[in-house]
């Protein structure tokens, strides 16, 4: 492990790991993923008629797309595991949230229709 | 800090949640950045349940069509007036800021191999990218309130003529509502639209102050003289974030 503090000196607030660059191939890869599933999204909207499977395709391609912007770009998946977890793990919870309000709020249009 | 400062050899061997070391092997900065951008995600989905829980009690069917249909609505493009064309617009600002993104992450890759011209040149970059972003952003803000959304009120509710009406114009065709087409809607709908959009759009802004903060620091040389570009990460950390966000934005208002 390298460090840029003075050697033989280690300071916990101004510790900044070494970092290499892994090159741009896969941020490249990875531009051309998000825009090829942004383009197919477009496809859909025109293609398919609108239904809750269309929205599960969107949502779905939605967290794929979330996945290459965190795992690629924010370098997550390089991060070490213990780091990757405390963020991901509340934002798993979260989902969860969503999927259940979107149920309680289409109970919640049956009832106003009763 | 030189009396929490203790020797390398002594901080390998302690344990790793001892204290004293970065037990992530981020630094601190990082670290925050990180828990920032938690907190901030917490927000924006506090914001999105909320959005999700009114439009699933107000669904669109053919029969009783409350929600309006974005396409119905967000269908304009600068220089083509009159005509149908959902989701072109849209698609271009999304094109725009994962552009940006990637000007971004190069900036990243170039500030590793310490290369001060790369590093400003792709930061110029982004802050373009940033800033055709916000334009769009107005334009599309400006034609919105133009045909007549407002905080306290929905005039785009679809009634069952103007469902059909609209589904049977093509895509890029001439198209113009006629009477009886539309009514009142849910309330919510334009101010929801107004406060996510404008709370991503106060996001992508403050992240383009943030850039030119670090372009200029990185033209004066201050990176160069710490010997480390660490500060480009973090203001790319928050920049992809700002897309992250869009992607959802984009999912939920304007593709649903």
């Amino acid at each position: 492990m390298e460090f840029y503090n003075k050697p033989g000196e280690y300071d916990a607030i101004n510790y900044i790991p070494h970092t290499e660059s892994h090159g741009t191939k896969e941020l490249w890869k990875t531009f051309w993923l998000l825009l090829g599933i942004t383009l197919f999204d477009f496809m859909i909207y025109f293609v398919m008629p609108a239904s809750g499977f269309r929205n599960f395709i969107f949502i779905f391609f939605g967290l794929v797309k979330a996945y290459f912007i965190v795992g690629a770009f924010m370098h997550l998946k390089h991060e070490k595991i213990s780091l990757a977890l405390i963020i991901l793990v509340p934002t798993i919870f979260i989902c969860g949230l969503i999927i259940g309000l979107l149920y309680e709020g289409s109970a919640l249009e049956v009832m106003k229709s009763m | 800090m030189a009396n929490h400062t203790t020797t390398e050899a002594s901080f390998e061997n302690q344990p790793t949640w001892a204290g004293g070391r970065s037990p992530f092997n981020v630094s601190y900065g990082k670290l925050m950045m990180w828990i920032f951008l938690l907190s901030d995600a917490f927000t924006f989905s506090s914001l999105l349940v909320q959005y999700g829980t009114q439009r699933f009690s107000n669904v669109i069917t053919p029969i009783t069509t409350k929600w309006p249909d974005p396409a119905s609505i967000f269908n304009h493009f600068p220089g083509m007036h009159g005509f149908h064309l959902p989701l072109l617009f849209v698609s271009v600002m999304t094109f725009i800021l994962i552009l940006s993104s990637v000007t971004m992450v190069l900036a990243v890759e170039a500030g590793h191999r310490n290369s001060k011209k790369e590093v400003a040149k792709f930061m110029i970059y982004t802050i373009l990218g940033g800033l055709a972003f916000l334009s769009c952003q107005a334009w599309e803000w400006y034609t919105f309130i133009h045909e007549g959304a407002r905080l306290d009120g929905n005039t785009f509710g679809i009634t069952k003529q103007g469902y059909d009406h609209l589904h049977s114009v093509s895509f890029g065709s001439h198209f113009e509502w006629e009477v009886g087409d539309r009514t009142f809607g849910p309330v919510p709908f334009a101010a929801l639209f107004f406060i996510v959009t404008g709370f991503h759009g106060f996001h992508v802004f403050s992240g383009v102050v943030i850039n030119v903060v670090v372009y200029i620091m990185t033209v004066r040389g201050v990176f160069e003289r710490r010997g480390h570009y660490e500060m480009i990460e973090k203001a790319g950390l928050y920049w992809h974030f700002v897309d992250l966000v869009w992607v959802f934005v984009f999912t939920f208002f304007y593709l649903i």
